[in-house]
């Protein structure tokens, strides 16, 4: 990301100067700022609106570098985490039109294109989007900023739910994510027996969907 | 349809993280397209996904990576991308005995003559367009047939289609899907109104039990 920043970055210097249909993409406007869930979202919509390229910069900036880290954590061997990265932030440009503010954060919809690519690349099939295999309709009318911040807040309140888990339960949680471990393997890891570490899964998950669905 | 057999959290967890293998995954996307709860619950459990992403350390791309990825999109530009694979067709249009259209996520699929393994019961193997190793069986049992009790070394998956069945544990119905654990004996009993066709997927292997399991043990691949 660094990387990214540096060389992007326009302190007077000329920077990265791209031809964007008549414009210039010449630095990234806010620097280090950490772009908020909804502003991430209106990056995707301006993608598909304007087919911008400066929005693009910006999310790929945030992004590209955690795909990679998550597909690291995931198991994939470094060059592998990146190239799928490199795949999702493409279809992130191509798909954007796709995007329904109103059914996931953006956060949310990067990861689940991740996740099919992985998958894809693993098993060369794409079970994990059957079940969306119908892609929805393209957006007609501009989504409402009401729906821009309902899956945003979603994603805030996920957030949330993690951090209120127990350590122990997060780290299961965390574990069964990322691993395809069977969790015995996840038993010995914690020096937990079976029984344990599959009723602290049923725990852990049950308690997340609990503080989703608000009735906690 | 009301569902009332669902996805264990555990499952949806595991298929949002995109961590169920090939067959079980089938059958649970089969599910989810005829269950819009399961369905918002993957969604949320996919909102888990987006949220560890966002909290991740992230790791620096190669320094010329956002430079490749323009360049990308220049070529796509300048002329159309190179045309997608053709998707693989079902050579009939797809329907289950009965005239009973394929639920949707099996369109893709090859599905295989059916064949009698015994039991009152037929088979059928699915073969996913891309992953021809996934094991993935349409079961066709008759009315009031028993099959075999039988233990499992990993999960069952098993989603009605049509028709209805019995175990232990519940009365499956259309929309109904059955996950059995590893430690779980059971013994389904197709309810004597009609014949029942499921679709099953195991993790791990079947392991039958009784006398007539261990001798048609060899003989049953699902």
């Amino acid at each position: 990301m660094n990387a990214l920043l540096d060389h992007a970055r326009s302190d007077g210097s000329p920077g990265l100067r791209l031809p964007v249909r008549g414009r210039l993409v010449t630095h990234l406007t806010e620097g280090n700022a950490m772009p908020d869930g909804c502003e991430l979202a209106r990056l995707i919509l301006k993608i598909a609106a304007e087919r911008d390229r400066q929005a693009f910069a910006r999310l790929y900036q945030h992004f590209a570098p955690r795909v990679t880290a998550f597909l690291r954590k995931s198991g994939l061997p470094a060059n592998t985490a990146e190239e799928i990265a490199q795949e999702t932030m493409l279809s992130v440009w191509r798909k954007a039109s796709y995007f329904d503010p109103a059914r996931a954060g953006a956060a949310t919809w990067i990861f689940t294109i991740a996740r099919n690519l992985r998958v894809d690349h693993l098993r060369r099939v794409r079970v994990a989007a059957a079940a969306e295999s119908a892609p929805p309709e393209e957006q007609e009318v501009a989504p409402s900023s009401e729906a821009l911040l309902l899956a945003t807040e979603q994603e805030a309140r996920v957030r949330a739910a993690l951090k209120a888990l127990s350590d122990e339960q997060a780290l299961v949680l965390r574990l069964s994510f990322f691993g395809d471990k069977a969790h015995s393997e996840i038993a010995r890891e914690l020096g937990l027996p079976l029984g344990t570490v599959k009723s602290r899964v049923r725990l852990a998950l049950g308690r997340l969907r609990a503080l989703l669905e608000g009735e906690s | 349809m009301t569902v009332r057999h669902h996805a264990t959290d555990e499952t949806l967890m595991r298929y949002a993280a995109g961590r169920l293998p090939a067959g079980p995954a089938m059958v649970v996307a089969t599910h989810l397209a005829g269950c819009p709860a399961c369905r918002a619950r993957v969604g949320r459990f996919e909102a888990v996904g987006g949220a560890l992403l966002e909290e991740i350390e992230p790791v620096p791309m190669a320094p010329d990576a956002f430079a490749a990825a323009l360049r990308v999109l220049d070529a796509e530009e300048r002329g159309p991308r190179a045309t997608p694979l053709p998707t693989v067709r079902p050579r009939r249009p797809g329907t289950l005995p009965g005239g009973i259209a394929l639920p949707e996520p099996l369109r893709a699929c090859e599905i295989g003559p059916w064949r009698w393994i015994g039991f009152g019961v037929r088979a059928s193997a699915v073969k996913l367009p891309h992953d021809p190793s996934a094991r993935l069986t349409l079961l066709r049992v008759g009315p009031g047939r028993k099959l075999p009790e039988h233990g499992h070394f990993g999960t069952e998956f098993t989603q009605v289609l049509v028709g209805s069945f019995s175990d232990g544990y519940g009365r499956y119905l259309p929309g109904d899907l059955s996950e059995m654990d590893a430690e779980v004996e059971h013994q389904p009993v197709v309810d004597p109104d009609g014949e029942c066709i499921c679709l099953a997927a195991l993790e791990g292997g079947m392991r039958l039990t009784g006398f007539f399991g261990r001798l048609i043990q060899p003989f049953v691949r699902l």
